[in-house]
């Protein structure tokens, strides 16, 4: 038997002493602080495994409230709930009398609470003053996340990150380097009571779909969705995107320093007149100008990268180089506004707003808030699409396969929900743990009966094209869907001839440079595979970096054709029996560097 | 049938059989597992599998992780447990420290005591005579022996050595010393076939020991040790024997690979006569073209080595022809249009 160790007591991770029973320890100091003895800031936790005491009453422990359990009976009593309701008592007359207390992530190790009072057992120690207070604020600011799957949430919060909305009020006088507002938002009509409490709808950061679950000639197969073009050309989904351009005015050593202006021709990358077409005097672009890619927001010139070297006749005239901003490849749009202002350094700063309209096409990427996410496969005229027997169009297609899989009940019961409520004209609830399925069920099934619907949401759908009826009832309800910040518009990049790097002749790599997708070796491989040689060859070398060099044939070394003369000739031997051949730069630039080590490589032909 | 079997399933001139064969194989072998458990005891179950055997094979380990020997016994004595027993008793390396109770090291006069356990010696039919006489072929030592207690002695020569380390390596390698069985072979396992008869599976490479044993059917030994298996029997064996455990190991992972491109590989692997490795120290490392080396691993060394000795290259291969620009060697790039010399005047003329 080993001897029994000391509990040893930390007060904010520094040991202070020892006690005899931690946990009888800690027991007392957890008494004293509901008594009010102590502090209600200060919280214990005991650690049965190191056998240790921890005290902390150090500042930024995020702390959350529990009420305290007792003999297997909740403290805060049916009589308190009705002082509450009455409004007799307060939150705090609560926490004073020692019914709720604060816990840090520590003492929370040493708890067992219960999710809702019928859980509340003999060994029970507290009680969630909510069940869905042990959800993340953002699930909760979403409608039903007790019937999606765990894995939905995380997506969920990312989903929320990335939607357009309102983001700030003030954004009209912000110059955030992007941002992405909303047309028409609307506030969610299923919420939640965290929604509301946090007043979220002011920042509200999506619309009101009609949703139907059906599909549509395979167009929203695989997650894609089906807009309607009606309620798109009535703004469904339309946003602003704004991109702010600045510039600075910088100083460098030697008592140079930039200027904002149009370039002069002489200026070295000079882009040619047109470029600064747009530009007023002072080389700064003027708001409500239209501008597409390539054009110059901002005239700038800046002294040369070197040195210039004195000549005969003093200083030479001084030479610029241009150093202009110019509107992103890809992009489009008004200058919104222009703001001048000036850095610490009391240099002149410029910024520019760019404004651009998004309007929903072929490939944005909405989504809901039960994580369904999907992108536009298909805009279709309103004429076209399924429309009920009332009358109404749905604005999105849903596929019906999207839902079975991922099991996102919430969204179906946001869709039953939502329709019920908007025929009453009311925004209804969805918090989590709030209401039973089975009731949620009736009470709206109820409504939806009473408005003449059918109680599970389904509705007789007829085909927009044939005009037939489709032979089964589709469900069709209102969700809140999304719009998020990945659109096609900004993606979307081809090349068919452009820019090559300067050092081997291949085809740039990016979007920014307009550079084309690499064929890299697995695929070069699959070209091998199958014998394509010749397209093999047209990938590796006319589509990238062929070059024609002019061969010896006498000593195997690479020449050059005389333009002046007329004819090749070779400096190694002087020989002009040359021939042209086609070789990838790259080949040429390892030649190059083989040369530069003071070591020959011959090339030897053979006519074939 | 068999003829338009035999007929789908030829290769076109030109074909990149290589490529072909490294895509089936690798693209399967991501879907293997890494690494699989491992179980206790017997033989068969701890072999490696997976993954890493796979890798084991392809890189020419020179000593498997897991060397294991699949010993049948002659068609007579198949399928009697005795006498098979018996075989497993004849095979089974016995260990001088295996049938001792206990020793005793003397380093002040560099000697150590063996005290022999009865039983063992009676288990393993050994005598304490036989055990000295097999002792007294380690050089250095004197062996003597009185009541199943050995006495082992360094001899006092100029070139032993005597130092404490010295005599520890010694008595180890005495305790170490094989006395019966085959040299290397241990842990058997007798395992039965379906129709009754029973086999020995055992860790250990020790192919040519094996076949000494009398009653070891000498037609069926089979080790998973490529190396043992082309010293013992020779080059093709070792190669049949790659293709065959590449074969296993996928199958065994349900990965289904054509038996072919494994066959290339083991072709491969075994064309220069040795088992080379697919990498950098075998097969890529010894393609003639200094490029192709160049482009695949240590550029800078094979460049050296070319401008130091002067290397040409002869431009043949996949990798140097798309290195420089030229029309690959493969599946279309093969056809040439060619015209005979009598026509070409024939064309002229006209």
């Amino acid at each position: 038997m080993m001897a029994e160790e000391k509990c040893y007591v930390y007060l904010n991770g520094k040991p202070m002493g020892n006690v005899e029973d931690g946990r009888a320890f800690a027991q007392e100091i957890r008494k004293n602080r509901r008594m009010g003895l102590i502090s209600g800031e200060v919280n214990v936790a005991y650690n049965k495994k190191l056998n240790e005491v921890h005290v902390l009453t150090d500042r930024g422990r995020p702390r959350k409230p529990y009420i305290i359990v007792e003999n297997g009976a909740s403290r805060l009593t049916e009589e308190l709930k009705e002082k509450l309701r009455n409004k007799e008592i307060d939150f705090n007359y609560l926490i004073r009398r020692g019914v709720i207390e604060y816990l840090d992530a520590e003492e929370e190790e040493n708890i067992l609470c219960a999710l809702t009072e019928s859980e509340i057992t003999q060994k029970t120690t507290h009680l969630e003053i909510d069940p869905a207070s042990n959800l993340s604020v953002i699930i909760n600011s979403g409608v039903y996340p007790e019937y999606d799957t765990i894995g939905k949430h995380g997506l969920i919060s990312n989903f929320i990150k990335q939607s357009q909305g309102v983001y700030a009020l003030n954004f009209k006088n912000r110059f955030d380097a992007r941002a992405y507002i909303l047309y028409y938002p609307q506030q969610p009509i299923v919420n939640s009571v965290t929604y509301r409490t946090l007043k979220l709808g002011r920042h509200a950061s999506g619309q009101n779909f009609v949703v139907a679950l059906s599909t549509y000639y395979g167009y929203n197969m695989q997650d894609a969705v089906i807009l309607n073009k009606g309620a798109i050309d009535r703004g469904l989904g339309r946003s602003m995107f704004y991109r702010s351009y600045s510039d600075e005015e910088r100083r460098y050593p030697g008592g140079q320093q930039d200027h904002f202006k149009i370039p002069p021709a002489t200026a070295e990358g000079y882009l040619g007149e047109h470029a600064y077409a747009k530009l007023s005097e002072d080389g700064i672009i003027e708001p409500e100008q239209q501008v597409k890619e390539g054009d110059v927001l901002i005239g700038k010139i800046s002294p040369p990268r070197f040195l210039e070297e004195q000549t005969s006749f003093g200083l030479s005239e001084e030479k610029t180089r241009d150093n202009s901003v110019k509107l992103r490849t890809g992009e489009q749009g008004v200058i919104d506004s222009v703001a001048l202002s000036e850095s610490t350094g009391a240099t002149k700063i410029v910024k520019v707003r760019i404004r651009s309209e998004k309007i929903p096409e072929l490939g944005d990427k909405f989504a809901s808030r039960q994580a369904q996410k999907g992108v536009v496969g298909l805009i279709v005229n309103q004429e076209d699409m399924p429309f009920s027997e009332s009358g109404v169009v749905p604005d999105l297609l849903l596929n019906p396969h999207s839902v079975g899989g991922r099991t996102t009940v919430g969204h179906m019961m946001e869709m039953l929900v939502g329709k019920a409520a908007s025929m009453e004209g009311k925004t209804s609830d969805g918090t989590p743990f709030a209401t039973k399925g089975s009731e949620l069920l009736k009470r709206y099934g109820d409504i939806l009966e009473s408005n003449g619907f059918d109680r599970f949401g389904d509705e007789w759908l007829y085909d927009g094209t044939t005009g037939r009826r489709f032979e089964a009832k589709i469900f069709t309800g209102v969700v809140y869907y999304k719009k998020l910040m990945q659109m096609v518009s900004a993606k979307l990049q081809v090349r068919g001839r452009g820019p090559v790097q300067i050092l081997t002749h291949q085809p740039t790599e990016g979007k920014p440079r307009s550079g084309g997708l690499r064929f890299g070796e697995m695929e070069r491989d699959a070209l091998v595979g199958h014998g394509a040689s010749l397209l093999l060859k047209e990938r590796m070398l006319y589509q990238s970096d062929k070059s024609e060099i002019w061969v010896c044939q006498n000593c195997g070394d690479v020449g050059y054709m005389d333009y002046v003369k007329n004819r090749p000739i070779c400096l190694t031997c002087g020989s002009t029996d040359l021939k042209q051949v086609e070789i990838s730069y790259a080949f040429k630039l390892l030649l190059d560097e083989i040369k530069s080590l003071h070591i020959l490589p011959r090339i030897r032909m053979k006519s074939e | 049938m068999a003829i338009a079997k035999n007929n789908s399933v030829k290769v076109a001139p030109g074909e990149a059989v290589g490529t072909v064969a490294a895509q089936s194989i690798g693209e399967p072998s991501t879907q293997m597992v890494l690494e699989n458990f491992h179980q206790a005891g017997v033989v068969s179950a701890i072999r490696t599998k997976g993954l890493p055997r796979l890798i084991e094979l392809v890189d020419a380990r020179k000593v498997p992780k897991v060397a294991t020997i699949e010993i049948w016994p002659e068609k007579a004595i198949m399928k009697d447990l005795a006498k098979v027993k018996a075989l497993k008793k004849k095979i089974e390396e016995v260990k001088v420290k295996e049938v001792i109770s206990d020793f005793d090291e003397n380093f002040n006069n560099a000697s150590m005591q063996l005290t022999l356990n009865k039983e063992k010696l009676a288990m393993y039919d050994l005598t304490d005579r036989g055990i000295v006489s097999k002792l007294e072929k380690i050089e250095g030592i004197e062996v003597s022996s009185a009541d199943h207690v050995i006495t082992v002695k360094i001899k006092k020569t100029k070139s032993a050595d005597r130092s404490i380390h010295g005599i520890r390596v010694m008595f180890v390698k005495v305790r170490n010393m094989n006395i019966a069985g085959v040299k290397g072979v241990s842990n058997i396992g007798i395992e039965t076939t379906d129709d009754g008869a029973y086999y020995l599976v055992a860790m250990g490479n020790n192919i040519s020991g094996v076949l000494e044993i009398d009653g070891v059917d000498k037609n069926r030994v089979y080790s998973n040790d490529p190396f043992e298996v082309m010293r013992v029997f020779g080059i093709e064996a070792a190669r049949n024997l790659i293709a065959n455990e590449l074969k296993d190991t996928m199958k065994v992972n349900g990965v289904d690979v054509s038996y072919r491109h494994l066959m290339l590989v083991a072709d491969a692997m075994t064309f220069y006569g040795t088992i080379k490795s697919v990498g950098r120290h075998g097969i890529a490392g010894s393609k003639n073209s200094v490029f192709a080396r160049a482009a695949y691993e240590e550029t800078i060394k094979h460049f050296t080595n070319a401008c130091v000795f002067g290397e040409s290259d002869p431009l043949t291969g996949v990798a140097e022809n798309i290195l420089i620009g030229k029309q690959v060697k493969v599946g279309t790039g093969i056809v040439k249009l060619s015209i005979k010399k009598s026509d070409l005047k024939e064309i002229k003329g006209k």
